[in-house]
């Protein structure tokens, strides 16, 4: 019974994750780097909501639909981050070596840290969302309400982006861009652009969840790294790529951690985190879903 | 240290080849690149191996130089069965490899990549670790006299031009003094005047210094000249082998070139 | 080599000709040695002359000590191509190995600072068998998940104090640690110089360049990359062995810090990677640079590093040696009668 209840909460914080690591999935496929300031916009995201939230109500304390409300305000500030990052910085070094590509996103990601922690401090805060009744009980299992929605908004923030990739003029363009750039440009489609609507697309999205975890765990200048890494786990589980696999990838990957967080102690999930990355990586560098992609 | 194993065994050797394949076959998913490949290159021969497009010549060659390791058959170099050696051992033994698209370490300089090619003392530690002494100096400084890039053995190496730069990868093959070299479209790319000279390197390489030559060659004058023979692939498996006379005369060989390319 | 710095290109010549730069870049490179030794007897000569104990000296320290880490960073990153982000892993076990050793177990701190040299080492074996089997992003990526494992593990046992870290008190004087880095200092230089003049040398480079082009000519790359991997790592254990006693004080943050990682990359690339006094020239510059920020925008030091880093990658990627370098070499190609390296150079003929 403990052990489901602790499948539960990992399948309800990792749709979170798969969100996330969706939009660091999508940069490495059409830009072809690794983002490792994606972490921040996580962070930022969730900040966005925190300090929305306290302008209009005083403090980090609302209703369901007040919190609702700030998340497009998250998704939108991030999406303009995110397509600047990508105008200003990361297409100077496109075509480069890729270790300039790492360096100069942990470069602004260093930056990008400390400027929050100037801005709020390096306490880790959190939003209070008030319910009458917080949690509801499924057969025994305790499902939080506001996880839930949290679980929801996250699959739905992922499917909104396929839906995007797919049926939109946009969407076809950034794939076209992630099949082959010169071809794109023949074609008449403006690949700079396009990497930077990419960009601010995966920004958007970890910024609304950011939002959600604001909610249901808390935000910390310092945690965007964690969930760099955690997104890099689930991509190469679930292949460069593959949406469905980055969305099973999170499912598991959070459904691990509570796992161990449940049976041997919650200390230990973030090291059993980096010892499954580099498992993962040894054996199987190329993804179980998505196609091989070249280094 | 092949050099020595070589001298005492040459005279038991002699009639043996330098390399051989014996039914080397190499499937990629359902897709059969080498099928059933006999090939044997005697000592001091130079052989062509040419086919269409996607005939399965580099396949062949990777599979030789264990790049890649064959689903079936064997490849033996100097008699000894290298099929699962790994690719660095077979090197080792006397198998020294040309790219197609010429390859050289950029970054360092004419003269490193020369001494790095050396293989005397091969991987052994304390030689690595002392500074390459004066004999292996002056054999650097004969070699780029002989390939025309004397003066150029301080520039880095990927600051010269695409001809210079094959210029360099022969010296450096030159250098290690393989038992048998394979060279992958040693003519691709390089111009008329050019192409004189390293029809005269190869055959000077293969005269003096006796070094085998096993070449991939879509230049067909060229590896008429040079080849004392050759192995026609098609679709992965051999369609032909003879003399560069016979090979032009075959009516297979005019098929599989006329009816795919 | 771009076409539009041209004319500012033009003027600098008139003023520093590329040969004097060529020759004297070439005198610094025949008299490695000379050079070295008369940096240490520069070095070794500030106490003498009577730079005492206090800010100045930690700060020169500390300059010798990011040296090492620069360097041995560019052992692996620079010399042999595989640039790790968690180098800063064998910093934080051997500054945890001395910590232990003289706090817990009553070592002297000579014994404790060897042994920290030798617990990086063996773990770096491990380790590198694993990651350097990976390549691009997947290797960077890698030796993170490295760096954060550790310090998430030194955060949860007992016996490095857990998050809230050592601290130590019976430590040596400050300068016993100015001496200490510099002798680690000016032993890896001359390593990495000796090195660089051997065919071990030549073939982390030929990794560097083209890792299939070297194992077909017969070198089997792992021994080589892990040797050097390994050799980064002692460095790198012996600085974090020293640095906390210097430090007094460790926790899983200081020990295994991935900003400091960063900035160790970019002072390598500042100076410029590959090379032996790149690295060393980097750290120096680099923090300085830090320092004055440093105390005049508390805070504010890694948004300068972040903006470094940057500036670096995007401006200066060659670095402040291998600039010079390449400038150096722009005429000397020319004058031996070679070519410009150009895409359809099919009738580039060599007998000229």
């Amino acid at each position: 019974m403990a052990a489901t209840q602790f499948v539960v909460n990992g399948l309800l914080v990792g749709a979170l994750f798969a969100a996330v690591a969706v939009g660091f999935a999508l940069i490495w496929g059409v830009v072809d780097i690794i983002n490792l300031a994606h972490g921040e916009m996580v962070m930022l995201g969730g900040y966005t909501s925190y300090w929305v939230l306290s302008l209009v109500t005083g403090n980090a304390e609302g209703s369901p639909v007040l919190f609702l409300a700030t998340i497009p305000v998250a998704i939108a500030v991030l999406f303009v981050v995110g397509y600047a990052l990508q105008r200003t910085l990361v297409s100077r070094v496109i075509g480069t070596d890729i270790f300039l590509t790492l360096l100069v996103t942990f470069g602004a990601s260093i930056a990008i840290q400390q400027l929050a922690i100037q801005a709020w401090s390096a306490n880790p805060r959190s939003i209070q969302v008030r319910f009458a009744d917080p949690s509801m009980t499924l057969g025994g299992i305790v499902v939080p309400k506001m996880k839930l929605i949290a679980f929801v908004g996250a699959i739905v923030l992922t499917a909104l982006l396929y839906v995007f990739l797919q049926k939109t003029r946009t969407g076809r363009a950034i794939r076209a861009v992630s099949q082959n750039p010169e071809a794109a440009a023949l074609v008449g489609i403006d690949v700079e652009h396009t990497r930077a609507v990419t960009f601010g697309v995966s920004s958007a999205i970890a910024g609304g969840v950011g939002s959600f975890i604001a909610v249901i765990l808390n935000i910390q200048p310092q945690m965007g790294l964690i969930y760099t890494l955690k997104s890099f786990v689930i991509v190469v589980f679930g292949g460069v790529g593959s949406i469905p696999g980055a969305l099973i990838g999170g499912l598991l990957l959070g459904s691990i951690e509570e796992l161990v967080a449940g049976f041997i102690s919650s200390q230990w999930t973030l090291a059993v985190t980096f010892s499954l990355l580099i498992v993962l990586l040894v054996v199987k560098p190329k993804g179980l879903f998505g196609q091989g992609v070249e280094q | 240290m092949s050099k020595a194993t070589a001298g005492t065994e040459t005279a038991v050797e002699s009639d043996r080849a330098v390399l051989r394949t014996d039914g080397v076959t190499k499937r990629f998913g359902g897709l059969t690149a080498v099928s059933d490949v006999n090939v044997e290159i005697h000592r001091g021969e130079i052989v062509g191996l040419i086919g269409p497009n996607g005939a399965g010549k580099s396949t062949l060659f990777n599979c030789i130089t264990g790049t890649l390791t064959p689903d079936e058959g064997q490849v033996y170099l100097q008699g000894e069965d290298v099929t699962d050696w790994p690719e660095h051992k077979i090197a080792r033994a006397g198998l020294g490899r040309m790219f197609q698209e010429t390859r050289v370490f950029g970054d360092m300089t004419v003269r490193k990549n020369l001494l790095l090619a050396a293989q005397e003392g091969g991987a052994d530690v304390g030689n690595l670790l002392r500074r390459p002494d004066d004999s292996l100096l002056a054999r650097t400084d004969e070699l780029l006299d002989y390939v025309d890039l004397a003066g150029l053995a301080d520039t880095r190496a990927g600051r010269m031009s695409f001809g210079q730069q094959k210029l360099l990868e022969f010296a450096m093959e030159l250098m290690s003094e393989p038992e048998i070299l394979l060279m992958d479209e040693p003519a691709g790319g390089i111009n008329p005047s050019m192409l004189e000279n390293l029809i005269d390197y190869i055959r000077n390489a293969n005269e003096d210094e006796e070094t085998t030559i096993f070449l991939i060659e879509h230049n067909m004058d060229f590896v008429m000249e040079i080849a004392d023979r050759i192995y026609v692939l098609a679709h992965g498996e051999r369609i032909a082998e003879g003399t560069p006379e016979e090979i032009q005369n075959d009516q297979t060989v005019l098929d599989a070139y006329l009816g795919r390319e | 080599m771009s076409t539009s710095d041209e004319d500012s290109r033009g003027a600098l010549r008139s003023i520093l000709p590329p040969e004097a730069v060529d020759r004297f870049l070439d005198t610094c490179n025949d008299h490695g040695w000379l050079l070295l030794g008369l940096g240490t007897v520069a070095a070794v000569s500030l106490p003498v002359l009577g730079l005492e104990a206090g800010y100045f000296m930690t700060v020169i320290t500390e300059m010798f000590l990011f040296a090492i880490l620069a360097l041995s960073w560019d052992i692996v990153g620079g010399q042999t191509g595989y640039p790790s982000f968690g180098n800063m892993a064998f910093f934080g076990i051997g500054a945890y190995t001395t910590a232990i050793l003289t706090k817990d177990f009553a070592f002297a701190f000579p014994v404790a600072f060897v042994l920290a040299g030798v617990a990086a080492v063996a773990i770096a074996a491990v380790i590198g068998a694993v990651v350097l089997r990976l390549r691009g992003h997947y290797f960077a990526i890698a030796t993170l998940g490295v760096l954060l494992a550790a310090q998430q593990v030194s955060r949860i046992l007992d016996i490095t104090g857990g998050a809230s870290g050592k601290i130590l008190l019976q430590t040596p004087s400050g300068e016993t640690f100015y001496f200490l880095f510099l002798a680690v200092l000016v032993v890896e230089m001359g390593v990495v110089y000796y090195l660089s003049s051997t065919r071990f040398g030549f073939v982390l480079n030929a990794i560097r360049d083209d890792e299939e082009k070297a194992t077909a000519m017969g070198f089997n790359t792992t021994y080589y990359k892990t040797a050097a991997w390994m050799l980064a790592a002692l460095f790198t254990g012996f600085a974090g062995g020293a640095y906390s006693l210097f430090n007094t004080f460790i926790d899983p943050q200081t020990a295994y810090n991935g900003a400091w990682n960063v900035e160790l990359i970019a002072m390598a690339l500042l100076g410029g990677s590959g090379t032996v006094a790149g690295p060393v020239i980097g750290a120096f510059g680099l923090h300085t640079i830090i320092e004055i920020v440093e105390s005049y925008a508390v805070g504010w030091q890694l948004v300068l590093l972040g903006g470094a880093v940057i500036v670096t990658v995007i401006g200066f990627p060659n670095g402040v040696v291998g600039t010079l370098r390449e400038y150096a070499s722009e005429m000397d190609y020319y004058k031996h009668g070679g070519m410009a390296a150009t895409n359809d150079d099919a009738e580039v003929s060599s007998d000229e």
